[in-house]
């Protein structure tokens, strides 16, 4: 028997009502016993940590692995590192850190969904650059500029998926292209749409949530990311813009970017992000990352430096030329060539490095545990709870 | 005498009258009036209209812009803002009005943005035939649209819905220019791609935008080939830049790019010198056409529409006669019935 041993769970960050990933700390008060384990802090995710794990017997530091711009996932720390939780060390070792890598190995084999969503004016380089993200042709168009691009009357929704595959990890990407967003002559309420499509992902997902006999796993449609596109006028924001991440910013993650950003030179990119940036505050606008969701010291400061440099000028490609020896995607002007994974040129590399290789998990956790939520309490709120799935016999809600 | 109407090469000769001396005339009397000209530039904001105008004229016709934030954008509708500047090259004094259209395309409904713009042409329509139906026709100031330069945006796909609604709307009022702004983001497949685009939507939806004259036959060959490289290159695709760069010691007019210099006057970078070249040749003929063509055009739509009021009522005039004479005739049908009664009554 433990004594004076207390569990406290407490919260680190900030207090979000609902649904807030719980971290759980179990701290050892009484240092004396050193008879006790500590058991290590862990942190239970749903999903594979984005770097790979080291497994190793006690040692004082567990090496991180890569990180792009400083990971802000799956920090696995072999007690006896120093940190304030973990006071004693570990006579023996037990092997519970290998639960990271049987977690990973579970959720290779089941693969993962990303479903982004990308809104802009037509003729941003919407298309271009989400294959160059993806590295695959991914978007509706499979070949560069050559179709029809006739600008349909109303907003449309088209989702296209894709498997794509890397080191081993599936990854079903859905793409979801919103053509006509922004190009009438009368533009009032063209987000209705998009909105209604992100709210009827959630209530897809709400219902199968809802059923006695669940799914093993709930496919998930819901749009974990919305790319919005500005366009480089290196004015400022325009009205569309705003009125758009005004009404979405609650209901999706947005990213906004600055879309073929070759346009502008160097100080006119850096005047226009700071003015697009001043604005987005002044209209109370939360792009993701989001200020309010940041849960600690690290990922705050490590958060805090990209929403200083966001949003992104990038510039999409999917050619590629030879520059001093070197193949790189870029542009081919008759004054020089623009490379795409130059940070000099654009910050196309920081976008990726963002998006994909360090917040891609936390953009579905912020999705799920906050976006869904949200919206999953108004709708059991309204109508004072779920109507019963009438649509399938073999099913019925538990309300 | 018997040779008075051959133009002379030698004044001395016998037959040489002079007369051919009158161009220059006209010339040195112009040259001492000046030339009055009024472009209008429509465009999104963010296009570089303003910097285009001053890198065209090599003036700073907007010395201090204030560029409002999108919190301003929301309370402003069109308007027209009208700048006046005067520039003299060689002696040769141009009065040079432009027009700017702030506001254009900027709302989330765009629906009434052209009816500022197309009341201001009317307007000075309006006024010149006023002007020119006068009593005191010695000084009529020319305020009308000689020429309006339309920025269509390089990031899309060719013309928007709002592009082909307001080129519709105008085109029969004044000289349309289609320019294709910012265009050192474009490739040059991109450019030439874009370029077939939209020449082929402006055939498909019947927009009549300012063609060039073909060059006389009698003029020479070096201009006749500049006609035809002007007329293959509309849309002109430009670059504006109000910086001096130093590009092999040389200072020009460009932008600096980590990857490279765009030179505004390099043919091969843009069309930005084929545009001015177009502007300054075609000057005269921009305001020709516009004299000729879009204020006859609405002289004639004017006075049919003042005429017609007119019509009206000396119809009325004739329906009231008819009117009246029917209303006689029965009255007198009345009459001649009443006095056959009386008869047959006295008849009894």
């Amino acid at each position: 028997m433990r004594s004076a041993s207390s569990l406290s769970s407490c919260r680190l960050g900030n207090e979000k009502e609902g649904s807030r990933l719980k971290r759980e700390r179990e701290v050892e008060s009484d240092r004396d016993m050193s008879e006790s384990i500590v058991p290590p802090e862990v942190r239970p995710k749903p999903a594979v940590p984005a770097k790979p794990p080291h497994v190793s017997a006690p040692s004082p530091t567990a090496p991180h692995g890569p990180s792009g711009l400083g990971g802000g996932v799956g920090v696995d720390r072999v007690p006896g590192s120093g940190h304030s939780g973990g006071g004693s060390t570990l006579l023996g070792y037990i092997g519970i850190d290998t639960i990271i890598e049987q977690m990973r190995k579970k959720t290779m084999k089941a693969g993962f969904d990303f479903n982004i969503m990308i809104v802009g004016h037509s003729g941003l380089g919407k298309s271009t650059l989400v294959n160059t993200l993806f590295k695959s042709q991914v978007s509706r168009w499979s070949s560069g500029w050559g179709g029809e691009h006739k600008i349909p009357k109303t907003v449309e929704i088209k989702a296209v998926s894709h498997v794509i595959e890397e080191g081993g990890v599936k990854m079903k990407l859905t793409v979801i292209d919103t053509p006509g967003f922004g190009d009438q002559i009368n533009n009032e309420n063209c987000w209705d749409p998009i909105s209604k499509y992100i709210n009827e992902q959630y209530e897809k997902f709400l219902k199968e949530e809802v059923n006695i006999a669940r799914k093993k796993r709930i496919p998930d449609t819901r749009v974990h990311c919305c790319l919005y596109f500005i366009s480089p006028t290196g004015h400022s924001l325009r009205k569309l813009d705003i009125e758009f991440m005004k009404h979405l910013s609650r209901v999706v993650n947005i990213i906004p970017v600055i879309a073929k950003s070759d346009t502008m030179t160097l100080d006119e990119k850096n005047e226009f992000k700071h003015r697009v940036r001043k604005e987005l505050e002044t209209y109370g606008i939360e792009y993701y990352p989001q200020n309010e969701f940041d849960d600690d010291m690290e990922d705050k400061n490590e958060n805090d430096k990209i929403r200083e440099a966001m949003p992104f000028a990038v510039v999409g490609s999917d050619k590629e030329y030879q520059v001093n020896g070197k193949r790189v995607l870029g542009r081919k002007t008759a004054w020089g060539v623009v490379e795409v994974e130059n940070p000099n040129h654009c910050e196309f590399a920081l976008l990726r490095d963002f998006l994909i290789r360090s917040h891609l998990q936390d953009l579905k956790e912020v999705t799920h545990n906050i976006h869904y939520e949200t919206y999953r309490a108004r709708r059991l709120n309204d109508n004072g709870g779920l109507h019963p799935i009438s649509s399938n016999n073999t099913q019925e809600s538990n309300l | 005498m018997s040779q008075s109407g051959e133009k002379g090469k030698f004044p001395e000769a016998a037959g040489y009258v002079g007369f051919a001396n009158l161009p220059n005339q006209v010339h040195r009397k112009s040259v001492k009036k000046g030339f009055e000209f009024t472009l209008m530039v429509v465009g999104e904001s963010g296009l570089g209209k303003s910097t285009l105008i001053n890198s065209l004229f090599l003036t700073d016709l907007y010395p201090e812009r204030y560029i409002p934030g999108a919190a301003e954008k929301i309370e402003r509708t069109v308007q027209i803002e009208a700048s006046t500047v005067e520039i003299e090259e060689r002696g040769v004094k141009l009065r040079l009005t432009v027009v700017d259209t702030p506001g254009y395309g900027d709302a989330i409904n765009s629906q009434d943005c052209f009816k500022t713009i197309i009341q201001y042409i009317d307007n000075q329509f309006e006024r010149y035939l006023h002007d020119e139906s006068g009593l005191n026709r010695r000084h009529i100031v020319d305020n009308r649209v000689h020429c309006c330069f339309y920025f269509i945006s390089p990031f899309g796909h060719g013309l928007k819905p709002l592009d082909v609604e307001f080129m519709k709307a105008i085109h029969s009022k004044v000289n349309i220019v289609p320019v294709i702004a910012k265009a050192d983001t474009l490739t040059l497949k991109e450019r030439d791609r874009l370029k077939r685009r939209i020449l082929d939507e402006i055939a498909e939806h019947g927009i009549r935008i300012y063609q060039l004259p073909d060059a006389d036959s009698d003029e020479d060959e070096e201009f006749k080939e500049q006609t035809r490289i002007l007329k293959a290159s509309i849309p002109f695709a430009v670059i504006g830049s109000n910086q001096l760069i130093e590009v092999k010691g040389k200072k020009i007019r460009g932008r600096l790019y980590p990857w490279g210099v765009v030179e505004v006057e390099n043919p091969d970078h843009n069309d930005f010198l084929k545009l001015r070249t177009m502007l300054v040749t075609h000057m005269q003929d921009l305001q020709e056409v516009t004299q000729d063509l879009h204020y006859e055009n609405f002289r004639s739509e004017r006075l049919k529409r003042a005429g017609r009021a007119g019509e009206e009522d000396v119809m009325d005039k004739d329906q009231i006669l008819l009117q009246k004479e029917a209303e006689l005739r029965r009255m007198q049908e009345m009459i001649s019935q009443m006095q056959a009664q009386m008869k047959m009554k006295g008849d009894e």
